[in-house]
């Protein structure tokens, strides 16, 4: 069973975060991945920002940049991780 | 060597022109140029002819390097005319020999005084002189070199680009032309949109209201209004140990973020202003601060020339710095809201308006806007200085760092940078502008909010 919060599952999170990535912020080729380094790919402090706010507006929670840690930022997989716990708290 | 690929001309984006109003007015009050500055503090090892002679290479098959810039007929944006580059000479190499004793640890040994000389020099770029060096040469063979251009010609990261392809083509690991034959490059030199569209206009339009908002609380900076003396730019370089530096990363990290610590950065630096304000007995009607963003693609090849930036404005009042904290609260709320409702797009438009109008029409347009100043100081934060570069042409990197000139007003700015373990903050500022102990007073208080120790 997959588990949900504020209507978003895991997977579905990890799915809009790579999308709007891929399709919207970044100029990345076909190898890169849901567990492709992000800061790699060429992320930076106005796409991490332009990122976070696609994200409030599809999920409804803002992820302050205080909380985008390294770890964070690893990849799509770990920043949906993270954002799914902001939903979960908020 | 002449690439073959090169256009006959290359237009200047409208942030090129938006920097060339300040080199209209630097050039017409000042006597110099809008100039930006890359200081290298090497090891030994560098040969100055092989290096003159890379440079000359370098000329000619990137045309950009000593292109005339001017209006076609006249009229219409300006555009480097690298069609006649072959008539202008190449960027010159300049070798001065020092006595004083050479490099002794980060941040401890004087920046050459040649370096501000040049940064207060008076460029041609109608005849295409738009990048000068200058290398300091001490008895140890130690070194340091200063690449000084228009500040059109490359932004931050282009020239930081530019130095590292140089020493990579010295290398044999680029091609001669590669920088401008990049495919970001190619894609960066299509046209803006046509003056004519009203989206754009209407855009551009919006950018100016909202900055005549800021004009409710006028802005003030350390040098007053626009002072018609010649200017005398200097700079002061603190390099911080790298316990030190871990320390100021750390926080700004926690404060501000992983990714945006450049608003840890611009709140010490307001913070910084205001104590020297406070000193005087003075109260600006609030702090105004351009923040440059990067446009380039992210994640694709970056271009080298030309500049490819836009700018977040910040506005807070006096009783909004007393807190450090707060004051990044403050700034990443203002932040958010200028990406959320499309104000850097908007500023881009507005910059592009730059292209057709004179530039002293503009300049004074923008001065008119805030009533008298254009800002309160300039900062920018720009990351890991020349990454992964330990060597060029032979000799070790052991320091550097980018310094900026400004134009009064506002007469002052702040750049910071990392060069691997260490910090670096470059204080820009015209002489008259601030004295010793308001210098003193500002690193203090730069420096006691980096550390969490004011």
């Amino acid at each position: 069973m997959t588990s949900e919060t504020a209507g978003w599952t895991r997977t579905a999170l990890v799915e809009r975060v790579f999308s709007i990535l891929r399709d919207d912020l970044l100029d990345v080729g076909v190898d890169f991945t849901p567990q492709s380094n992000l800061v790699e790919a060429g992320l930076d402090s106005l796409a991490v920002t332009q990122l976070m706010l696609a994200i409030e507006e599809s999920a409804g929670v803002w992820v302050d940049e205080s909380l985008l840690t390294p770890e964070n930022l690893e990849s799509a997989e770990s920043l949906a991780a993270c954002v799914y716990d902001q939903l979960a708290s908020a | 060597m002449t690439s073959s690929r090169a256009p006959d001309a290359i237009p200047l984006t409208g942030a090129d022109c938006f920097l060339r109003a300040f080199d209209a007015e630097g050039r017409r009050y000042n006597g110099s140029s809008h100039l930006a500055q890359l200081v290298l503090r090497l090891g030994p090892g560098l040969d100055p002819e092989t290096l003159g002679a890379r440079i000359v290479e370098a000329a000619a098959a990137n045309p950009v390097l000593s292109s005339p810039i001017g209006r076609r007929f006249g009229v219409g944006a300006p555009e480097y005319r690298t069609r006649q580059a072959p008539r202008c000479a190449p960027p010159r190499l300049q070798v001065h020999r020092a006595d004083a004793p050479a490099w002794v640890a980060p941040g401890a040994a004087p920046v050459p005084p040649v370096f501000f000389e040049r940064l207060n020099d008076r460029f041609d770029p109608r005849r295409g002189d738009l990048l000068r060096l200058d290398l300091v040469v001490y008895p140890d063979a130690a070194a340091d070199l200063a690449f000084t251009w228009l500040h059109m010609l490359f932004d931050g990261s282009g020239s930081e680009r530019f130095v590292a392809w140089l020493d990579a083509y010295h290398r044999g690991e680029a091609g001669a032309d590669a920088p401008s034959a990049s495919d970001a490059e190619i894609r960066a030199k299509q046209p803006p949109i046509p003056l004519g569209s009203r989206d754009r206009g209407q855009q551009a339009m919006r950018w100016q209201g909202f900055v005549r908002g800021m004009a409710q609380h006028p802005p003030r900076s350390l040098a007053g209004g626009r002072r018609r003396v010649p200017q005398d730019l200097r700079y002061r370089v603190v390099t911080l140990d790298p316990a030190r530096t871990r320390v100021v990363t750390e926080r700004a990290s926690a404060l501000a973020g992983f990714l945006t610590p450049m608003l840890f950065y611009l709140a010490a630096s307001i913070r910084a202003h205001a104590a020297v304000f406070q000193a005087r007995n003075q109260q600006p009607g609030s702090y105004v601060v351009p923040l440059p963003v990067n446009l380039r693609a992210k994640g694709g090849v970056g271009a080298t020339f030309r500049t490819h930036v836009s700018l977040v404005w910040f506005q807070v009042v006096p009783e909004q710095v007393g807190d450090l904290e707060e004051l990044i609260e403050e700034l990443k709320s203002q932040r958010r809201r200028v990406i959320k409702e499309g104000l850097i797009e908007a500023g881009t438009a507005a910059m592009d308006f730059a292209r057709y109008a004179p530039s002293r029409v503009y300049a004074a347009m923008a001065r008119r806007t805030l009533r008298g100043e254009l800002c309160s100081f300039f900062f920018a934060y720009t990351d890991q200085f020349l990454p992964g570069l330990d060597h060029f042409f032979g000799a070790e990197i052991r320091g550097g760092f980018p310094a900026p000139s400004v134009p009064a007003s506002p007469g002052s700015g702040a750049i910071v940078c990392l060069r691997g373990d260490r910090l670096n903050f470059t204080h820009v500022y015209q002489r008259s502008a601030l004295h010793d102990d308001e210098l003193d007073c500002f690193r203090d208080r730069f420096i006691g909010d980096l550390l969490g120790s004011s």
